[in-house]
């Protein structure tokens, strides 16, 4: 057997689908135990509230179902549970403060550690002396970390609760749709809840569209007002204007 | 590209992160701390930060756990590039990782996983480590790891491997004393004869760190325990062959209070000073 071989099918009995079946010998049985027990460990660490909230059983049976479906495929362990999020919040559809939750732990924990941008000083783009048309084709570059996603639960209020301990009772339910974005500036992670019309706005700028399209898709009479908050919360790294 | 690694004689801890504060609080009697090298590449924030704040103070070395160099299907690229740009950062003492591989294409183990010692194996370990060392322009140190499965169509021994590795690419070597006592009584050979067929000048680092129980009478390299008495003796011989090498203690379970840690490595300060004197 070829040494490519060999190791197609030593990764293959270590992350076989059927825990139950006998490993080929007995280090092959410690390999498999440490592959899962690892990934495992990585998505209890991650997901840290998440698994308070829903119980150590039901997480495990759902971090052994994305062991599973979700082979690591990234050189660093700290990506593993990116799409654990999603898959909870399909797990757990009765209960969409499950996914969310998970989202914004992982969302947070990539913020802290995501690669350095520092935050636009307003200075400096007052100081760029662009024009009206330069105005309307500024494009901007998001803060480190900047991710955000629509919630319909009193996730935030959730994950608060669970840090201090006072979770049990607590209802989840919000009735309404909010917008929740995560950024960080300088080393701390920050995060807030946006209506629909500022979202839009920002949501069209985190996409690279120029503020003159951004402000098509919102109210305009509140754009100075937004800007000023954006900047001044560090949500911008850098900006660009193509004329 | 420099072809060599001066030696460097110190003692060194791990940098954890239950340690940080104390690192950047004040400076800590430790020659040299060795950093997990994934857990600051790609990466910004305070974790960076931390690293470069204890970089002014101690000299680092970075020790990888992902590069799969005895992978068959060779090395991946954005991953060197990540280690690269991390080295030219913090000017670290060198870079080392494990006589191992990790994964296939799309599928990463996040673990160690044990090679056949053939002739095959060695031309595709001895492959990715000139490609690894062209890249990070530096020689790397290589590092046995435990195993707990063997392979018979193996040819060479562990220490055999690992001396054709450092011959054919330049390379160093880290020996982990704890590694070879625990593959030793897994596979059920003479740790002595491990150290014996290792090429001294080569050797650079070495790592203590300690084990556990596994089933069966095997043991299981878990770094969530003080290093065991058999390891220190195996030290103490490692000491007397390869000298004052920079040696570190290895700990990232159960991880104790820096002070605890710090108490350990005056027991490999003093086992080599004692072994030297003799």
């Amino acid at each position: 057997m070829s040494l490519a071989a060999l190791q197609r099918a030593f990764i293959a009995e270590i992350a076989a689908s059927d825990e139950d079946a006998p490993a080929s010998s007995l280090g092959m049985q410690i390999y498999r135990q440490a592959y899962r027990g690892r990934l495992a460990a990585a998505l209890e660490i991650s997901f840290e509230r998440t698994r308070c909230w829903v119980g150590e059983e039901s997480f495990a049976q759902a971090a052994a179902h994305y062991i599973l479906t979700h082979p690591p495929h990234c050189w660093t362990l700290d990506a593993y549970g990116a799409d654990f999020p999603a898959l909870l919040g399909e797990l757990f559809a009765e209960n969409p403060e499950v996914g969310e939750l998970a989202w914004f732990e992982w969302t947070l924990q990539q913020a802290f550690a995501a690669p350095d941008r520092a935050a636009l000083d307003p200075a400096a783009l007052a100081a760029a002396g662009l024009d009206e048309a330069q105005w309307a084709g500024l494009r901007f570059t998001m803060a480190a970390g900047y991710a955000a996603r629509p919630v319909r639960t009193a996730c935030l209020a959730l994950w608060r609760a669970l840090a201090e301990g006072e979770a049990d009772g607590f209802d989840p339910a919000s009735g309404e749709w909010r917008r929740l974005i995560v950024w960080r500036r300088d080393h701390t992670p920050h995060f807030r809840l946006l209506d629909a019309d500022e979202f839009a706005v920002l949501d069209a700028l985190a996409r690279e569209r120029t503020l003159g399209e951004a402000t098509a898709t919102g109210d305009p009479a509140r754009l100075g007002e937004w800007l000023a908050q954006w900047l001044g919360e560090g949500l911008f790294s850098g900006f660009s204007t193509a004329l | 590209m420099s072809q060599t690694i001066a030696p460097f004689t110190g003692f060194g801890l791990g940098l954890r992160k239950p340690h940080h504060r104390a690192y950047l609080e004040a400076e800590q009697p430790v020659d040299f701390v060795e950093i997990i090298s994934e857990n600051f590449m790609a990466c910004g924030g305070q974790p960076l930060a931390t690293l470069e704040a204890v970089r002014e103070r101690h000299p680092v070395a970075m020790h990888g756990v992902s590069m799969g160099l005895g992978s068959a299907h060779g090395l991946d690229r954005g991953y060197l590039a990540e280690l690269k740009a991390l080295a030219r950062r913090i000017d670290p003492l060198w870079i080392s990782d494990h006589l191992c591989w990790t994964g296939v294409p799309g599928h990463n183990s996040h673990d160690l996983l044990p090679l056949p010692y053939t002739e095959e194996a060695l031309d595709v370990f001895v492959r990715n480590v000139i490609h690894a060392q062209d890249v990070l322009e530096r020689p790397l140190l290589v590092e046995n790891p435990s195993s707990y499965a063997a392979f018979a169509a193996s040819t060479l021994s562990e220490w055999e491997f690992l001396s054709a590795i450092a011959e054919r690419t330049g390379c160093y070597l880290l020996l982990d004393v704890n590694n070879i006592y625990v593959s030793s009584v897994n596979h059920g050979f003479d740790p002595r004869e491990f150290l014996r067929g290792i090429p001294a000048d080569r050797v650079r680092q070495m790592h203590l760190a300690g084990h556990s129980q596994g089933p069966e009478g095997m043991l299981i390299d878990t770094h969530d325990a003080p290093v065991c008495a058999e390891v220190w003796a195996l030290y103490a011989e490692a000491a007397q062959r390869f000298g004052t090498t920079a040696t570190m203690i290895e700990r990232d379970d159960a991880i104790p209070p820096l002070d605890t840690l710090l108490a350990e490595l005056d027991l490999a300060r003093a086992v080599t000073r004692e072994r030297l004197a003799a």
